[in-house]
């Protein structure tokens, strides 16, 4: 895997684990709809990077998984956040939001020149 | 992202078949491309398209599949974990090529283990328990000759005070204690020690405390305190931290016990286990010797331990310390002009254990690798014929697809189980082997030994990598040619394709190897067992049979100068009424023992040294019954008696050896000429017969011989000798009874033989010898095993061959000699190479030598024979004898073929 991959695979980790944050359990399907509805269609997810990432999520313990039935009562996977989930949506929203935030400083002198 | 915790819960995941199953995937991707199918149904597209759209946004049902799996398992984990388990099958259904294979490397890889055991033990980590060890070296005197001898009190504190590039330097003095009194009376080995010893070597205190900086004071007598070893506190207290602050009876005087030494520290000596540390200087309380003595700068006793300043070399710290020593010299020279002094690592110092048992274990390791590639040889030669064997199932795993990495992964995967099995017995055996050093161990060594032959990690991580090279060196040449396997061929040829006669090459190779690295270990045990033989048979110039050897230690019991004199003349003569007693004497020193052997600064009248001249002659303080007891013969003048003593009217004497008389004298008779020396002026008297003082090899030194009583010093052993009509042990129990009859205080701790306490100087060249012995009979054995499985297959794979030859008329003597001839030009190959390296070897190993208490001589550990070239004609017959009888088994079975069976299975 390239470092490009990983970075991506960083970033679609923390959108997943902050969309179950806000929604709850939710089933991959769905989980995908709404990162693509919440990055207003500008992202356009490949849905089978979707899986291997949650399964690595399961494995690391911050998400775990249960079989149940979608709101269209068809049988679903539904994934929710674990606790270490949660610390970890804290942590990495704020990792996240320093980056972002450095990197707009050195943007910005940029943008006004 | 994740912290390493959740990684290495993925991790544990992954590994477990928990991970996630295959059905479950399936089940979660149908789930998702329905919905999808639903929602794109629902927005108005055909079914079809609505599932188009769904796998091309999901990327590939297929590719998502293969994601998942790989996410969800670690697939070489799992590939490794199928390997072994079908590796685990093979070998349990070959289970006599696998104990075989197992046990080999058992044993190669325990015994490699176990000698580095011993070097870690002696030369890597030799003292256990000190903070920074890489720091810590040894201090020595150096004499105006070269050689190297324990330092003085007062050039100690010049030392400590002077040098800047030292964190600390310390002394210790080995030295028996007595511990309690009468009956409870118990003898113990300690160090009297400078205050500073345990801050210097940063040992700390497992209860109580070490010494205080108040207590490094140079003051006799004032610090009445010990520090005891957490063997000693656990043995004799119960590990009771009550201990610290209560008294000690030792030598008859009450110490207080300020705290037990941290369990890993067993004193400044490798290898020896020391169980008090008292100050130096209660030595003027302890063992009355005078303050003066301890104060002169002549009185050369005291090992120097110091510590270097963190990133100071030991070439930095030499240098400043030869400067400061040169300066000493000049002013004090009238007892050290010439004088200097050195630093060394640990492991190069000339006193204690480990300068004697460098050059064995350096000779051992050399073996054991040796050994190691002999197993390995042999391994991998096993591995070969049961490639053969299994040659059909690598083709049809080859043509079912299976990549050659794969297969070759396989065989190296085999191999590695099999070393692993091998190290974990080998590995499991240590502690029992490294035992073995200490039944070798001189009798007449009182000293307890230390060696933690435990495996710790430094030897597991050291069995890891010999486990690993063992598999790589066994598995490498089978696992090439399966990976060469030419599937057409092998599929369709079904006997005899290109590929065996190149495999059969590397056995070939192989088993030459093996015999010529048996011919080296062979030549090698030759060559020390021989040595070894010729030093016994080398006449020590005095006679030890029939002699008991008691050392005393009676300044333990609280013995002033006097009473000692008393007590060695009251047992004397005591025992010379003794029936069965034939002879009676004692002395400082025991000739060919154990301990170091002292000397004194002569000035011989009518003698001019040359510059830096090392007049530092060894000396023995002997009683008059002492040459006489040894049958020593006195060549000219008298003998010492009972009137050379310490009276004001009686004169101060010597006897001379004859080297002595050669060296100063050049030849003429020295009766009647003075030798100054103890500030004195000594008249010789008389001329002793040559002997062995140090070891049976030495070329005899200058000696010389004073009388007990009139040279006798507080710091002085003392050795006591009776001679018997028969066995030594007869006049035991009358020496038990006669010392008790005198002093009930004064115990007899470890009478011994004299003919077995000389097996102490004996001590690395007998280990060197032994060890190789079997070391070289395991490498042979080793070997043959090899070549007998080597021409064992070789008849099998020529069956048919050779019933064709008996066929068309070769009669079964022709085919034996064949078989035979073929094995044995096998082993010829090997044997030429191995001489070659055997000769390279001798010739590496005939440098080596030991040093030893003699102020540090080294001695040749194997003598001259290094290029005998009948120890080389001697094992390579022997080997092509051995080798003939391997090829002959198989040869037998060749030369018993029936033509007509073996051609008809053609």
């Amino acid at each position: 895997m390239g470092g490009k991959t990983d970075v991506w695979q960083g970033t679609l980790a923390l959108m997943i684990l902050k969309t179950l944050q806000m929604m709850g359990p939710q089933h991959g399907y769905g989980l995908a709809r709404r990162i693509e509805q919440t990055s207003g269609d500008l992202l356009e997810l490949n849905y089978g990077t979707l899986y291997p990432a949650l399964l690595k999520l399961e494995q690391e313990g911050y998400v775990r998984s249960r079989w149940g039935s979608s709101e269209n009562n068809r049988k679903a996977k539904f994934y929710e956040l674990t606790k270490a989930g949660e610390k970890q949506v804290r942590k990495a929203a704020a990792e996240w939001e320093q980056t972002t935030d450095i990197l707009a400083r050195f943007l910005a002198p940029n943008a006004e020149a | 992202m994740g912290s390493f915790q959740a990684r290495l819960r993925a991790f544990w995941m992954r590994l477990s078949i928990r991970g996630r199953r295959q059905d479950d995937f399936d089940a979660e991707l149908e789930s998702h491309l329905a919905m999808h199918i639903e929602d794109g149904t629902r927005a108005g597209l055909s079914p079809e398209e609505a599932r188009r759209q769904a796998l091309i946004r999901l990327g590939g049902a297929e590719q998502t599949r293969q994601m998942m799996r790989e996410r969800g398992t670690m697939p070489w984990i799992e590939e490794l974990l199928q390997d072994a388990r079908f590796g685990l099958r093979m070998m349990m259904r070959n289970r006599s090529f696998s104990v075989v294979a197992i046990l080999t490397l058992a044993i190669g890889i325990g015994a490699s283990a176990t000698v580095f055991t011993w070097i870690n033990a002696v030369l890597l980590q030799p003292l256990g328990g000190v903070a920074d060890p890489s720091r810590v070296i040894t201090l020595e005197s150096v004499t105006p000759g070269g050689d190297m001898v324990p330092n003085s009190y007062p050039d100690f504190i010049d030392f400590r005070d002077d040098l800047k590039l030292f964190d600390g330097i310390a002394l210790t003095r080995p030295n028996a204690f007595t511990i309690g009194m009468e009956d409870h009376a118990e003898r113990v080995w300690g160090e009297l020690v400078s205050g500073n010893f345990f801050s210097v070597l940063g040992v700390k205190a497992e209860a109580g405390r070490v010494f205080l900086s108040a207590e490094f004071a140079d003051a006799p007598g004032k610090f009445p305190i010990v520090v005891i070893s957490d063997r000693y506190w656990r043995s004799h207290f119960g590990a009771n931290p009550s201990i610290v602050g209560k008294t000690l009876r030792v030598n008859q005087h009450e110490l207080t016990i300020v705290g037990v030494a941290a369990p890993e520290f067993h004193g400044s000596l490798p290898v020896l286990g020391y169980d008090l540390w008292v100050p130096y200087m209660e030595q003027s309380v302890l063992n009355g010797v005078p303050e003066w003595m301890l104060r002169n700068r002549q009185n050369r006793n005291m090992l120097g331990i110091a510590r270097l300043k963190q990133g100071v070399t030991i070439d930095q710290a030499r240098t400043e310390l030869q400067g400061l020593a040169k300066r000493m010299a000049l002013a004090h020279a009238d007892v050290s002009e010439g004088m200097s002094a050195t630093v060394l690592p640990l492991w190069k110092s000339p006193f204690g254990a480990q300068g004697q048992l460098v050059g064995p274990l350096r000779i051992l390791g050399a073996v054991c690798i040796l050994v190691l590639l002999i197993v390995c040889a042999n391994v991998a030669n096993l591995q070969l014929a049961r490639a053969t064997v299994r040659e059909s199932e690598f083709c049809a795993r080859l043509a079912l697809g299976a990549r050659r990495m794969r297969i070759v992964r396989q065989v190296l995967t085999e191999t590695l189980m099999l070393t692993l099995a091998g190290a974990v017995l080998g590995v499991a055996a240590t502690p029992w082997l490294g035992q073995a050093l200490h039944y070798l161990r001189p009798p007449g060594m009182a000293l307890p030994t230390m060696m933690d032959t435990r495996p710790n990690f430094a030897v597991l991580g050291f069995a890891t990598a010999l486990c690993i090279f063992a598999a790589v060196a066994a598995g490498l040449a089978p696992a090439l040619q399966v990976g060469r396997l030419n599937l057409s061929s092998r599929m369709s040829g079904g006997g005899r394709s290109g590929a065996t006669g190149s495999r059969n090459r590397v056995r070939k190779a192989l088993v030459a190897c093996e015999v010529a690295l048996a011919l080296v270990a062979l030549v090698g045990a030759a060559l020390f067992a021989r040595s070894f033989q010729s030093t016994l048979r080398i006449d020590p110039g005095f006679d030890p049979n029939h002699v008991l050897l008691n050392q005393f230690y009676l300044n333990t019991n609280g013995y002033s100068l006097q009473q000692r004199k008393e007590f060695c003349l009251r047992l004397a003569e005591r025992m010379s009424a003794a029936p069965g007693v034939t002879g009676v004497g004692y002395s400082d020193g025991v000739p060919l023992g154990f301990e170091p052997s002292w000397w004194e600064d002569l000035r011989i009248e009518g003698y001019s040294p040359q510059p830096a001249e090392n007049m530092k002659i060894f000396r023995n303080v002997i009683s008059p019954g002492y040459l006489p007891l040894m049958h020593i013969p006195i060549l000219e003048g008298r003998n010492f008696t009972e009137q050379d003593n310490e009276s004001d009217k009686a004169p101060l004497v010597m006897i001379v050896n004859q080297a002595f008389v050669r060296r100063f004298f050049a030849g003429r008779d020295p009766v009647g000429k003075t030798v100054h020396g103890w500030g004195n002026w000594f008249r010789i008297v008389g001329v002793a017969k040559d002997s062995k003082y140090h070891y049976l090899s030495e070329s005899t030194p200058p000696y010389f011989y004073v009388p007990f009583r009139q040279v006798y010093r507080e710091d002085m052993n003392l050795g006591f000798y009776v001679r018997s009509q028969g066995d030594p042990g007869s006049v035991l129990s009358t020496l038990r009874a006669q010392v008790k009859s005198i002093d009930p205080n004064v115990t007899v701790y470890d009478p011994v033989a004299l003919k077995e306490f000389m097996g102490a100087s004996l001590y690395p060249q007998k280990v060197a010898a032994s060890l190789m012995a079997v070391l070289g009979g395991l490498a042979v054995l080793l070997a043959a095993v090899g070549l007998y499985s080597v021409m064992a297959y070789w008849v099998a794979q020529r069956t048919q061959e050779i019933g064709v030859r008996m066929a068309l008329g070769a009669q079964p003597r022709d085919v034996l000699r064949m078989v035979v001839w073929q094995g044995l030009s096998l082993a010829g190959g090997g044997m030429v190479a191995g001489a070659a390296l055997a000769f390279a070897f001798s010739r590496t190993v005939s440098t080596l030598s030991f040093t030893g208490g003699a102020m540090g001589t080294s001695v040749s550990l194997m003598g001259s024979s290094a290029t005998d070239p009948l120890i080389y004609l001697a094992a390579a017959v022997f080997l092509c004898i051995l080798s003939a009888a391997a090829a002959y088994l198989p040869a037998r079975r060749a030369a018993s073929i029936d033509p007509m069976k073996a051609l008809r299975t053609e």
